[in-house]
């Protein structure tokens, strides 16, 4: 187990660095650069220009740039953002709190879905649950997450007026000096229509992987087996069919939640989120180089660790995939 | 989805819209804004500077009428009243009396040697702020006393009523350090305005509370806390002012005004604006654009009238040329082209571009045929696009049309890689035109990105930048414009005007057609 894990670990060195020359080389490929936002104001006069891209070590060959970006990054300096001057680190790190409570409590609320609905509708296989939950979950699919927040905010935000329709907390709230107790509920009204969007659109998609995966294992002869002996069906189930079928779809929800943690941009963006997904939208916007690739290298890493922990996972479950 | 949607808007029709904020009052007014400042100082900040002035103020402003009035100067400088004399050797000396009893809010009081700084600082190696203009012009100042300092200019310089408008740099607090990296500065400055900053939470919001001795009098400001809330989504800002969970959005985009003009407790504030929309020609990337008889066709084929009464529900009168009437140096006796494609037809045929089987002019083989590229995202500016299109194939003009988005576009019109782009300019507060139409002054040099070339306009614009007699400027910008009106550059097509929702309780508000922004007077407000 170990060996197996030590050398997948070792193979994402060299992919995390190609990436990072791609990711490069793709950011800069892009129309615009950091200094495009100064030339529409016409008081920014071309020398102020010429003397922001040589204060921003633009004037420097591509690959001048990216060596020394390279070689700082491994040091574990980020450099300072394009846009304001700011340790890279500070931005990324005063974002994270906001990402990951969004984030972990939405895989939370997914996973609570998927589980139930995805056994249930594997065992029901072509029955009236599953084919309601089936019908639910290509809605979730196909809902755009742009559209199916503004939806919601629309419904309980403005017209309900039960909600709050975007942000983390309420500054009234905040400023009132409201009790610890006023502070949580505060915040959990703000969670809930970005998580029900991402949790929504999550748990679609999970519940048919782990619905595909019940139906391909209840049908192994192991399962057969066990409903032999007499083993009551809810044993079978829950002890045998979704230890087994859980472990590709455990992979997948490891993956997708890399994607997720490195920002719910469409989500974030919609519900003014102050988390990584905004952040990367206003980066992307300013061109913001030293941000951006702060944060693509973020979200590769945690792909690959994440894709690493999964093959982990699946091992653990099943010790064959490690030999 | 079906099921969603009905539900969405049963729900909406049955209850209408509740208010899930509270209500605008002297106690707290909260703002929708689209984006979060990169800094607070105003001399590094690229965007607009609402939230900044109302810490750090200018020596002048300008008020809603584009008019110069001073601010933390007891005056504005001119030749009348001796404040500006213009030197033997070509240059000039510009004397800045600070208003007295002005202090910071540490209680330091402002001074000459707080200008002097400034202009090294901007001057000087070790800092680099968004724009030099005009301060690269400076020689030196001098502070004969701590309430004056005179500034002495290399060669006459007409804006420099507004070369302090960011304000000035505290000593104090900067001196000898590198402001570029000096966070505790940039994040919190120490201004001389009504607030200061209370609070800053990244991605969410600003809070800034009004400072206790501010120099007006203790009752001003009379709004006690300002929260500018950071909402980059437009409907989700529209949505939130409609909840009443803000109070006020600066610069509504045109789409939206549908949705907010029936709000019952919204006012939307219009400011007549210095910007323009139009369609430049780029003679150097589309050659057909040099002859001035397919510019004239061009805008005549445009019917400019009608698009802002349909496309632009007669928020925006058609303009003329570069200067709105907003500002005091506009003029109205410029040459105006109607709508008219039989006249277009003609001067296409008298400049050689015949029709085609195809319905596309040609002239030599080569079809009269172009792209116009214009910024995603706007849906006004794309519907615009597309009439123009239309229009314009109606006299035998092939127009293709590209969207790009806001970063791309810039980069594309620098480099001069477009054939015509439909944008607009914010003009500064200072009618200077010479960086527009000067031959001289294409990119990198400035933002003749049209390529036109007219050796006597150029001669005209230098001029008018070369002097700080207001009459003479005026006269010399009156015929740059009819110049410019003769010989259509570009198409121009509309004013661009500012909306603003602002709560109908607000009292004083007045709006700014200038970058300086709507929180010019922010110290007046009122909620009633």
């Amino acid at each position: 187990m170990c060996t197996f894990l030590g050398k997948r670990t070792l193979q994402t060195i060299p992919l995390l660095f190609v990436i990072s020359a791609v990711v490069f080389l793709l950011i800069h490929a892009a129309p615009g650069g950091p200094l495009a936002i100064y030339l529409s104001n016409p008081n920014v006069r071309p020398e102020d220009i010429e003397r922001l891209r040589r204060a921003l070590g633009l004037d420097r060959p591509l690959w001048q740039q990216y060596w020394s970006w390279l070689a700082a990054f491994t040091r574990g300096d980020w450099g300072y953002s394009f846009s304001d001057g700011r340790l890279v680190a500070s931005r990324i790190l005063e974002r994270v709190p906001a990402s990951l409570e969004l984030v972990g409590t939405s895989i939370l609320v997914a996973l609570a879905l998927t589980l139930p609905v995805g056994i249930v509708a594997g065992v029901q296989r072509g029955r009236w649950f599953d084919r309601i939950t089936t019908s639910a979950a290509v809605a979730g699919i196909s809902l755009p997450a742009f559209w199916f927040g503004l939806l919601l905010q629309i419904v309980f935000a403005s017209a309900l007026g039960w909600l709050p329709s975007s942000g983390r907390t309420s500054p009234g709230m905040a400023l009132s000096g409201a009790g610890t107790m006023g502070g949580v509920t505060d915040h959990v009204r703000h969670l809930l229509l970005p998580v029900t969007v991402l949790g929504v659109v999550q748990a679609a998609a999970w519940s048919r992987y782990l619905r595909a995966s019940m139906i391909e294992t209840l049908a192994q002869p192991f399962v057969l087996a066990a409903h032999a002996r007499g083993l009551p069906m809810r044993d079978v189930v829950m002890r045998h069919a979704l230890r087994h079928a859980i472990g590709s779809v455990l992979a997948i929800v490891m993956v997708d939640a890399a994607l997720l943690v490195s920002g719910a941009v469409m989500t974030e963006s919609v519900f003014a989120w102050p988390g990584l997904g905004s952040l990367f939208t206003e980066a992307l916007a300013r061109r913001d180089y030293s941000v951006l690739m702060a944060l693509l290298m973020l979200t590769s890493t945690a792909i690959v660790v994440f894709n690493v922990a999964a093959d982990a996972l699946h091992a653990i479950v099943d010790p064959r995939i490690a030999r | 989805m079906c099921v969603l949607l009905a539900v969405a808007a049963m729900v909406s029709m049955t209850c209408g819209r509740r208010s899930a904020g509270v209500p605008p009052s002297n106690d707290l007014l909260i703002i929708g804004y689209d984006r979060e400042p990169d800094t607070l100082n105003r001399f590094s900040t690229h965007i607009l500077e609402d939230i900044q002035s109302c810490i750090s103020e200018g020596l002048t402003t300008t008020d809603e009428q584009m008019q110069v009035v001073p601010l933390l100067a007891a005056e504005v400088p001119t030749l009348q009243n001796g404040g500006v004399q213009i030197r033997a050797d070509g240059g000039m000396d510009v004397t800045w009396k600070l208003r007295p009893g002005v202090t910071w809010h540490d209680g330091t009081p402002l001074t000459s040697a707080d200008v002097k700084f400034t202009v090294d600082a901007i001057n000087g190696p070790n800092y680099n702020p968004e724009s030099t203009d005009g301060f690269d012009r400076i020689r030196s100042v001098d502070t004969p006393d701590p309430l004056t300092a005179i500034v002495h200019y290399r060669e006459v310089y007409a804006p420099f009523d507004i070369q302090f408008i960011r304000g000035v740099l505290p000593k104090h607090v900067l001196d000898g350090r590198d402001i570029d990296h000096a966070q505790d500065y940039n994040r919190n400055p120490l201004g001389t305005g009504p607030y200061r900053l209370a609070e800053w939470r990244a991605g969410e919001y600003i809070l800034l509370e009004r400072v206790p001795h501010y120099w007006r009098g203790d009752e001003y400001p009379r709004i006690r806390r300002l929260l500018f809330k950071f909402i980059a989504n437009t409907n989700t800002r529209i949505n939130q002012l409609a909840n009443g969970e803000v109070h006020l959005v600066a610069l509504v985009p045109w789409d939206k005004y549908g949705d907010i003009a029936g709000l019952r407790s919204i006012l939307v504030h219009k400011t007549p604006g210095n910007a323009y929309e139009h369609v430049t020609l780029n003679e150097r990337q589309f050659p057909p654009f040099a002859d001035v008889r397919v510019r004239r066709a061009l805008l005549h084929a445009l019917d400019r009238e009608r698009y802002t009464k349909t496309i632009l529900d007669g928020l925006a009168p058609v303009a003329h040329g570069p200067i709105q009437p907003a500002s005091w140096a506009y003029t109205d006796h410029v040459t105006r082209y109607r709508f008219d494609p039989v006249r277009a037809r003609l001067l296409l045929e008298e400049a050689g571009w015949t029709l085609g089987a195809n319905g596309i002019r040609q002239r030599d083989g080569r079809p009269l045929a172009f792209t116009l590229i214009t910024q995603a995202g706007y849906a006004i500016r794309e519907n615009v696009a597309q009439a123009i299109e239309r229009q314009l194939r109606d006299v035998g003009v092939d127009v293709r049309v590209e969207l790009h988005d806001g970063t791309a576009i810039s980069a594309i019109w620098f480099e001069g890689r477009f054939d015509a782009m439909l944008h607009w300019w914010q003009m500064p507060s200072d009618p200077e035109l010479t960086t527009f139409f000067a031959a001289d002054r294409t990119p990198p040099a400035g933002r003749n990105i049209n390529y036109f070339k007219d050796d006597e306009l150029t001669r005209v614009l230098y001029a008018s930048d070369r002097t700080v007699d207001r009459a003479e400027r005026l006269r010399l910008l009156h015929r740059a414009q009819a110049m410019v009106a003769d010989a259509v550059p570009e198409l121009p097509l509309y004013t661009v005007t500012r909306l603003d929702a602002v709560p109908k309780t607000l009292q004083h508000f007045k709006g700014n057609p200038t970058n300086t922004g709507v929180f010019w007077n922010v110290h007046e407000w009122d909620i009633r």
